[in-house]
């Protein structure tokens, strides 16, 4: 079967008749990944928007490197069992796998089927759950969703063992509806007490799901108007098949990747691409990712950063790298703490990440980054001052257009180029003062 | 593991016009010597305003044995485990008694400053904490979900009488309580005054004074619309002045007496450090949490009402060797009491009406309304007589003068504080 190509706002850019420059693939590069250094910037403008699409959705291999680095990190998390441990471990994925997106989207997921650490209590099933949500990253919605609903730490989470013949526990089927499918409003108190039933016997033994025969209910259910001895499975293809579940997942996507406040007809036409492709994420990601919509100068910048994004985000951006655990501690403290989610619901996103307090945090990340090593260290920024041109309005503007999404304001511009014209020390000093400022910027929070 | 990277650096207490200087509004050279003369007018005024403390009990507090209906059989007879006896109670009158932890607030009873709003809640109670907490910050029972909360419609209804200071601010907080959400003004989240401040990074001091006042100045909002970059300018602007401004309180306040030491007796201990510096807000919002007590209440419930009293009566004897306690009230509320009957855990579910104690020297002291009559109960629920919107428009008009309606969007009758 031939899936007809996607039209309208998300049909994808000719490239033939716009033009390609730096800002689109620091656009893309940003939404795609955690940040971009002005090499990969550069790469991906020469390399071009079809062939930097295809390497961020395929496999790539991994370094040797990387991959030493990331077993022993695994198992020293596997060995300890501490949550500092497994944070720190997903943290190096995040920032040096080959496969950027595919570790985005695994945060994205991660939040979407958001489960605490704090409650699963093993890094064991957090690293399984995690690893579910790597493989179907960029893989299957529907094999992903299934795979939830018999992850152990997902049972642990959501008290799948509460959930007995007799007496069934509606939690787990809430929440597949209200968090993980639908969203609120698009199923009935009916639907959810009866999915809890097909649903019962759900168990989980030593972190791993089991059917526990005995406490499953088999009698006739009805949801979503579908009347049978439904099983936990055929409650979730029926939520797959609902039509809110692709205009759900749509919205949540749209959010992350493209704008805040996606519309009625962004949503209607990334949901019809969902089905379309039966929810296959490098099919769907990779139109999306294409697109006129995504490409629209009016995407740009208007996405708040979370944590990650800023953090990692920065430290990307100025060839720098990360203290795994003081990184993790600000990630923490700006309100993103990996693996332990603060509620069942995930993190918001958006402007819930922003309040004066994580404001001023957010600048103090900035200063710290610029004037310690303890969040890790930044590339010497001395070389490029050293350059062809110091000019203070060279300099501004090279780090300017590193650093943010849309150009800053006359009036802002010309403060940062007063403060590095009167800087005092080495060319090193005053472009961390400049860099510290910048990052410091309400513009800065956005891409 | 914490990092330390938002330690203090020296020599941040500055003047007036230093301060004002740093946070950009003098630098821009576009305010004339008028603006100075207002801000010292403002603050002035904010001197002689009232203080209102919003004290939130979360999880449901067990009102019924906080405020105990010491003489009534019922109450016995519901509570066979985890009623307090009579003799145990905390006696305000024949009728009623406090908790006997409660020990604080009995004091402040004896002392004039406690009064008890008995029967408080809505019509058609809802009984998730999540929803009847939003009802309690929204005061619109009928939405599912609203943009801004009472106090953020009251404070941008008098949005005029803030320019230039902070009307409100939420300590000890992740998240800007809904009550406080505003669509005019922007109010501060301060987690802890440790955290709240701004660092100065690397460099020498002539840069670093340089960059300070610049990144107030990167801060400034010029446009006036809702984009999130016009958000994030208006709420980094207000992060940055108030940081300034609570820097400068540090080392000027000294507590009358030690405070418990306790999550919440350090959290007042905080505000009282606020408030007497006067830095500008009149509304403050702290919580108490953990009343959620299913199961085992008496231990758990019995050490939140001694934090609870103990922290209060603390606040208030510092409050009045400042000469402050007329000046400031306490509210507490909660998104529901709990179940009459307890239940088979020795605890208690999910309830409906309840009381809010209020405290200040500044009002008379007095018991509003009588006890929910424990003959005639809503699902095994205490039923309210008075509407939390009644006492929001009480405290807004009565204490903070300011207009009520727009805040509730309706007319409430209000109690008499006197």
């Amino acid at each position: 079967m031939s899936i007809e190509k996607p039209s309208g706002i998300l049909a994808p850019v000719d490239w033939q008749q716009r033009t390609w420059s730096r800002a689109e693939a620091k656009h893309l590069l940003w939404r795609a990944q955690f940040g971009a250094s002005a090499q990969e910037i550069a790469r991906v403008h020469a390399d071009g928007p079809a062939k930097t699409l295809a390497r961020l959705l395929a496999p790539q291999p991994e370094s040797t490197a990387f991959t030493a680095a990331d077993s022993l990190l695994h198992r020293a998390a596997m060995d300890t069992g501490s949550a500092d441990d497994l944070k720190a471990w997903w943290l190096h994925r995040l920032f040096h796998s080959a496969n950027p997106l595919t570790e985005k989207l695994t945060l994205f997921w991660h939040n979407h089927f958001a489960t605490s650490i704090a409650k699963v209590r093993s890094t064991a099933a957090m690293s399984t759950q995690n690893g579910l949500c790597r493989r179907e990253a960029l893989g299957s919605f529907r094999r992903l969703l299934h795979g939830m609903t018999q992850d152990g730490a997902m049972l642990v989470w959501l008290d799948g063992n509460a959930n007995r013949r007799r007496h069934a526990n509606e939690n787990f089927a809430r929440e597949i509806m209200e968090l993980f499918a639908l969203g609120e409003g698009n199923y009935s108190e009916k639907d959810i007490k009866e999915a809890a039933r097909a649903f019962t016997g759900w168990h989980v033994r030593e972190d791993q799901y089991w059917f526990n025969r005995a406490q499953h209910d088999e009698g006739i259910k009805t949801v979503f108007g579908k009347t049978g001895a439904l099983g936990g499975g055929e409650v979730v293809d029926l939520c797959l098949a609902q039509k809110a579940c692709p205009r759900f997942l749509a919205t949540k996507l749209l959010r992350a990747f493209v704008l805040p406040q996606p519309t009625e007809a962004m949503v209607a036409a990334l949901a019809a691409r969902l089905r379309a492709h039966d929810f296959a994420m490098a099919a769907v990601m990779g139109e999306l990712l294409a697109s006129e919509l995504f490409h629209g100068i009016q995407t740009r910048g208007t996405i708040i950063k979370g944590p990650a994004e800023l953090a990692l985000g920065a430290l990307r951006a100025l060839d720098g790298q990360p203290n795994l655990r003081t990184v993790n501690a600000v990630m923490s403290l700006l309100g993103q703490d990996i693996f332990q989610p603060a509620t069942v619901k995930g993190w918001e996103g958006g402007r819930m990440w922003i309040t004066s307090a994580s404001l001023l945090q957010r600048a103090n990340f900035a200063a710290a980054l610029t004037g310690t090593n303890q969040l890790g260290s930044i590339q010497s920024p001395d070389a490029r001052a050293r350059g062809a041109d110091t000019a203070p309005a060279a300099i501004v503007a090279h780090y300017t257009d590193l650093l943010l999404a849309r150009p800053p304001a006359q009036e802002s511009r010309q403060r940062l180029e007063s403060y590095f014209a009167d800087a005092t020390g080495d060319g090193a000093d005053r472009i961390r003062g400049l860099l510290h400022l910048i990052m410091a910027m309400p513009e800065f929070q956005l891409m | 593991m914490k990092t330390n990277f938002t330690r203090m650096a020296p020599g941040t207490r500055r003047s007036f016009l230093g301060r004002m200087a740093a946070t950009g509004v003098l630098a821009l050279g576009a305010l004339p010597p008028l603006f100075l003369a207002r801000a010292a007018e403002q603050n002035k005024a904010s001197r002689d305003g009232k203080i209102l403390v919003l004290l939130q009990l979360a999880g449901g507090n067990d009102g019924l044995n906080t405020v105990i209906p010491h003489s009534h059989t019922e109450y016995q007879r519901l509570r066979p485990s985890l009623g307090v006896g009579k003799g145990a109670v905390l006696k305000l009158n024949d009728e009623l008694g406090l908790h006997p932890q409660l020990t604080g607030l009995k004091s402040l009873h004896d002392e004039g400053l406690l009064s008890i709003i008995q029967g408080v809640g809505y019509p058609k109670p809802n009984r998730s904490h999540f929803r009847s907490m939003d009802i309690w910050h929204s005061a619109r029972p009928d939405e599912e979900s609203t943009r801004d909360g009472w106090m953020g419609r009251a404070m941008d209804a008098a949005a005029a009488k803030f320019a230039g200071r902070v009307p409100a601010l939420a300590l000890g907080t992740d998240r800007l309580p809904l009550a406080l959400v505003a669509q005019r003004v922007t109010v501060p989240t301060v987690k802890s005054l440790k955290d709240y401040q701004l660092s100065e990074g690397k460099g020498n001091a002539k840069d670093l004074r340089r960059r300070r006042q610049l990144i107030g100045e990167l801060a400034q909002a010029e446009a006036k619309g809702n984009s999130d970059l016009d958000f994030l300018h208006r709420t980094a602007s207000t992060a940055i002045q108030t940081a300034d401004k609570i820097a400068a309180t540090t080392t000027a306040y000294k507590p009358a007496k030690p405070y418990p030491q306790t999550g919440l007796g350090q959290r007042l201990q905080t505000l009282a450090q606020l408030i007497t510096a006067d830095i500008g807000p009149q509304v403050f919002f702290v919580s108490l949490d953990g009343f959620d007590t299913h199961s085992d209440q008496a231990g758990a419930h019995a050490a939140l009402l001694g934090e609870l009293g103990g922290a209060v009566q603390a606040f208030f004897a510092d409050l009045k060797a400042h000469g402050l306690s007329e000046r400031v009230m306490l509210a507490t509320f909660s998104e529901f009491g709990r179940r009459v009957k307890e239940n088979g855990s020795l605890g208690t579910d999910h309830g409906a009406a309840s009381q809010m104690f209020l405290v200040s020297a500044g009002i008379k002291s007095a018991i509003h309304g009588k006890h929910p009559d424990l003959h005639n109960l809503d699902e095994g629920d205490l039923k309210h007589h008075t509407d939390f919107r009644q006492v929001y428009a009480t405290l807004l008009e009565q204490w903070l003068d300011w207009p009520s309606e727009p805040a509730l969007l309706g007319k409430f009758a209000q109690l008499k504080l006197a």
